[in-house]
This record gives structure tokens, C-alpha cells and sequence, in this order.
């Protein structure tokens, strides 16, 4: 299907990458559907995005936790994550929201909900985890002295 | 917006397999119990609101380039 997001103009969705979050995403349950679109230059190392299908004009700025900070490992009551179906380190798919303010400096992404996804099953939630995450944990600096080091190495 | 009034040790049933019963009333302060299926999540509001904050100001992003050149 083809349809016109707001940051990347016309694009083509295949329709087996729909990712259904039957009970959307916290404070927007009626966005259901969304599709990930990745940056192929980054190989899924930087940020990807999820598209909402219902709404073309919703994209939200994601990443794995795990490339911001190696320690990420929030407690989740598998009982919230049965909806998804069987998860196992295959088909498990971790997502952090990337927020980005008008000033840069104050880039941040949201460790408190992840976004959870059984890319087998295509489907997908967000939760609150109880554990004490930031919401807004800033990553600027992480960003800018691994950046300088790559450059430095290169 | 349903207003319902209960005592202490009583009850309210949802779609009926969510309870919430009043545990403790303490001055301003009311303990509620929720008996909910495991895979029903429960949020205090607050938090909730601020996630969905968090999600609404992911989806306006200011500075699309100055976000790129930091990937």
C-alpha cells in the first residue's frame, strides 16, 4: 500500500511489515498500526522509525535501548507481554521513543516505556516498566563523544 | 462521569473481571485493591500522562537534521 507520511513523502508499506498494537501506544489507543522503517546506511545501529499506518502524519523516532546504554534491562511482568504471543531472543524487538527538542542539547529518550514487538507475530505494545527508568533520559553527550571517537578512529 | 460512593471494604466490579475494592480510607488519603487478569495493566494516572506527553512530543520533532547528524 502506498501512503503520504508527513517526514518522508510518498512511501510504499508492505503490507506483511504491519505491526498491530492492538491497544496502541500509551495515551493514543487508536493509533493501532505501525511499521518500522529503518535507515539502511545505519544497519538498524541508529535511529529507526516507527510509522503509524492509521495516521500518516505520526512517525516516531526510535531506538534499541541497547545502543544507548549496555545496562538496559527493565523488569517486565511477562504476564503483560502475553498478548504478543511467545517471545524468545529471535523474535524480541526493544524500542525506545527518541524526543527531540527544540534545543538538541536536550535530546532524550524514554527508558520508562519501551515499546515491546514479536516481529513474527507483528505485534506490538508499549508499557510502563516499574523499575526507576527516566523518562526523559538525555543522550546528547553519549551521542557526540562516541560520534568524535568514530571520527577520531576513521 | 459515573460517581459512585462506597465504604471502606467495599467493592466496584468491571467487565466482570476487574474488582476495585477500598482497602484504607486515611484522612485525604484512599488504598485501593485492584483484582484485574494479569495482562490488564494498571497505571497510576500521573505517569500515564506523562508517557503519553512523552509520546505526543516524540512525534513533533523539532530539529529533524540536527538529529541525523548525531546517528
Amino acid at each position: 500500500m502506498k501512503l503520504v507520511s508527513k517526514l518522508f513523502g510518498e512511501i510504499n508499506i508492505d503490507n506483511s511489515k504491519i505491526v498491530e498494537f492492538e491497544n496502541g501506544i500509551i495515551g493514543f489507543p487508536d493509533l493501532k498500526k505501525f511499521t518500522l522503517i529503518y535507515d539502511e546506511e545505519n544497519e538498524g545501529g541508529g535511529i529507526n522509525w516507527l510509522q503509524c499506518i492509521d495516521e500518516p502524519e505520526f512517525a516516531l523516532p526510535v531506538v534499541n535501548p541497547l545502543f544507548i546504554s549496555e545496562k538496559y534491562d527493565p523488569f517486565i511482568n511477562d504476564e503483560l507481554l502475553r498478548p504478543l504471543g511467545e517471545l524468545n531472543e529471535n523474535n524480541l524487538c526493544v524500542l525506545v521513543t527518541i524526543t527531540v527538542p527544540q534545543d538538541i542539547k536536550k535530546l532524550s529518550v524514554n527508558l520508562k516505556a519501551p515499546i515491546i514487538i514479536n516481529v513474527e507475530k507483528k505485534k506490538g505494545t508499549q508499557l510502563i516498566v516499574e523499575d526507576n527508568f527516566p523518562v526523559k533520559y538525555e543522550i546528547y553527550n553519549v551521542l557526540e563523544s562516541r560520534k568524535a571517537e568514530e571520527e577520531g578512529g576513521k | 462521569m459515573l460517581a459512585l460512593s462506597r465504604k471502606k471494604g467495599e467493592a466496584l466490579i468491571l467487565n466482570n473481571d476487574i474488582e476495585i475494592t477500598v482497602l484504607e480510607i486515611k484522612g485525604d488519603q484512599v488504598k485501593l485493591g485492584i483484582q484485574a487478569p494479569k495482562e490488564v495493566p494498571v497505571y497510576r494516572k500521573e505517569i500515564y500522562l506523562q508517557i503519553q506527553k512523552e509520546n505526543q512530543d516524540s512525534m513533533n520533532i523539532d530539529g529533524l537534521d540536527a538529529l541525523k547528524k548525531l546517528f
